[in-house]
């Protein structure tokens, strides 16, 4: 495992893959897109994500419990008329995901498995079945695993269950699940376990890789203040090791800082994961901000939602 | 080779909160070390303060057995502040329950008057709850600020839907002011942060919301602990404010409470000296024994 520590420089977070995640059920034109079979709504989302510098497409279907199969199929093939990028098929459905998998012309991502039987006994023998990327989440039959330790157990077990049904490591993407900071009491304590469960995954289980659903962290969270969240914790969890996220392509700033266009904020906020002496009135205000938010993710400062106010 | 116990010293220190005039006052908080952390380094200057309820009207739910110390004197405010003193309070807590759309829509300032008289009357410190209505409260508040200018009263509750107008009024009368928010440790600093820009935070007092034993105590314990614990061991500006645990009212609603004395004591009792370990600065009781027990308990230490 590379250990990224204070002498690496920005390159690591340069490798982040980034899973657009604007196709999605709860958006309404998506759903409203998918229902009625409007092509054009899709493939602009598609396009969009693609200029923007996306390397997967996320298709967020939901339980998609009508149509199943024709739907994922028409949705499956529409957004492949628009991108040359690989998919990533989003669902707990299996007849959805199956149909999804199997309409994919290039490798796809399983997205996701988790611990709990049914996931273990329906979606991982499609990820076998099917030869793809897998994301697989901490999640279990006794549900949240509540810190590090059990994380790591429960994500333990089921690697070694996929890895028996013949799913090697390193096509394995795992998933520590992220749950808002706004939520109260528990909810930075989870942002904070995160950094550290990406930190120690690579030596538990070596050759997997990770990914993270990134606005889940900021839900609840004013929405102006939502993408400054997301964008200082990828950067903290790219730090750490991360290897992709689910997240906003169209977010301009977020994808120049994962290209290292930015590389300033990047050390600010290194420096801030390092406990170092920083001068805040040297800084300019936007700077300030990104320090501000990653005290806040290391759980240095207690969060609330006027976080950039003190 | 000895053992030597580590000792903490922690860079943290709650600010030290004056409430009231010349004798009148009070002084709470001031810690700069956790509850009962006896063995590590710092000192509370300022041990735990007891205040006792006095209604504005004559309460209607109250069981006899709470009543009782003070049927003499039940209908008349000021003769009921007046003997809360006879039990040893180092101040007294006036609910403005009246002025309540709910209750009775009663006057701004008439609410206001009765305030300054009740002030006026005892030798401690007042403290002035609103109904908790946000709207009404920054008519009642601002008039209680007003009518008694320069009196430093401790009022609220200050809430996140009115503390720009709340605030300002009792900023501008001198007085000191609780800042209320419901159970959650983010939307406390939240109110704190946005209060503080307005408003020096050394005269700010935090009131977490109390609940009473049985019904979501635990939660009113760890909020408090969690509070002192970021305020002094991590030292967040935001959280190193005194804590009123303002838990009365919430024990007296209870069944356990009202079906007989023993009990409510007990109850009232119990809620009173967890919330005190987790670290509260000043108390609010309804029952003059409640008192006497907790004083009996502490004293007995």
């Amino acid at each position: 495992m590379v250990y990224f520590g204070p002498q690496t420089n920005k390159s690591e977070v340069l490798d982040m893959i980034i899973i657009g995640e604007n196709i999605h059920v709860i958006a309404q034109a998506v759903s409203t897109a998918m229902r009625e079979r409007n092509a054009k709504v899709i493939q602009d989302l598609t396009k969009a994500q693609t200029e923007a510098g996306a390397d997967y497409i996320d298709l967020n279907v939901g339980p998609m419990k009508k149509d199943t199969e024709e739907t994922m199929q028409w949705l499956v093939s529409t957004v492949q008329g628009a991108t040359d990028l690989q998919l990533s098929i989003d669902t707990l459905n299996p007849v959805a995901m199956e149909a999804g998998l199997k309409a994919c012309q290039k490798r796809p991502l399983l997205n996701s498995a988790s611990g709990k039987t049914t996931s273990k006994e329906q979606m991982l023998p499609l990820a076998k079945k099917y030869n793809c990327n897998v994301v697989i989440s901490v999640m279990t039959d006794k549900g949240m695993p509540p810190d590090v330790e059990s994380k790591v157990d429960s994500i333990m077990g089921t690697v070694e269950y996929a890895n028996e049904l013949g799913i090697p490591n390193e096509d394995i993407w795992v998933d520590p699940i992220l749950l808002p900071i706004s939520t109260a009491g528990e909810g930075q304590r989870f942002t904070v376990l995160n950094l550290e469960f990406i930190k120690i995954l690579g030596d538990v289980l070596p050759g997997v890789k990770s990914t993270v659903g990134l606005s889940n962290t900021s839900n609840g969270v004013p929405d102006q203040l939502r993408p400054l969240l997301n964008r200082t914790y990828l950067v903290m969890l790219g730090r750490n090791g991360l290897y992709s996220a689910i997240a906003d392509p169209l977010d301009k700033e977020l994808m120049s800082l994962i290209k290292g266009e930015i590389p300033k904020i990047i050390e600010l906020i290194h420096k801030t994961m390092d406990k170092e002496d920083i001068d805040l009135s040297a800084l300019s205000q936007k700077q300030v901000e990104y320090v501000k938010t990653a005290r806040v993710l290391m759980g240095e400062t207690l969060y609330s939602d006027a976080w950039l106010e003190s | 080779m000895d053992y030597k116990a580590p000792v903490e010293a922690y860079t943290g220190v709650v600010r030290e909160v004056t409430i009231g005039k010349g004798n009148k006052s009070l002084r709470i908080g001031g810690e700069n070390t956790l509850p009962l952390h006896f063995f590590d380094q710092g000192s509370n200057p300022n041990p735990v303060k007891f205040a006792l309820e006095v209604l504005d009207m004559k309460p209607e739910d109250w069981p006899e057995h709470a009543v009782e110390p003070f049927r003499d004197v039940i209908s008349d405010p000021v003769s009921w502040a007046k003997k809360c003193q006879s039990f040893g309070v180092d101040a007294v807590s006036l609910f403005l329950m009246s002025t309540d759309p709910a209750v009775k829509d009663g006057p701004a300032d008439k609410a206001a008057e009765l305030a300054r008289k009740v002030a006026e009357a005892i030798n401690v410190p007042l403290i002035v709850y609103g109904s908790g209505d946000e709207k009404k409260d920054v008519e009642v508040l601002s008039k209680v600020a007003e009518v008694c200018d320069g009196m430093n009263l401790l009022i609220g509750p200050v809430l996140k839907e009115n503390y720009e107008a709340v605030g300002r009024a009792i900023l501008d009368h001198g007085h000191t002011a609780i800042a209320q928010s419901p159970l959650d440790i983010n939307l406390l600093k939240e109110l704190n942060v946005k209060l503080s820009k307005i408003f020096p935070p050394d005269r700010i007092v935090i009131d977490p919301l109390s609940s009473a034993l049985g019904y979501g105590m635990e939660y009113s314990f760890s909020l408090i602990e969690r509070v002192k614990q970021i305020g002094v061991i991590t030292k967040d500006s935001m959280t190193m404010m005194p804590i009123i645990a303002n838990l009365g009212v919430e024990c007296w609603k209870t069944k356990q409470a009202k079906e007989n004395k023993k009990q409510g004591l007990l109850w009232e009792g119990m809620t009173a000296l967890s919330l005190l370990l987790a670290g509260a600065n000043i108390i609010v009781l309804r029952h003059p024994e409640t008192l006497k027990l907790i004083k009996e308990t502490i004293g007995a230490r």
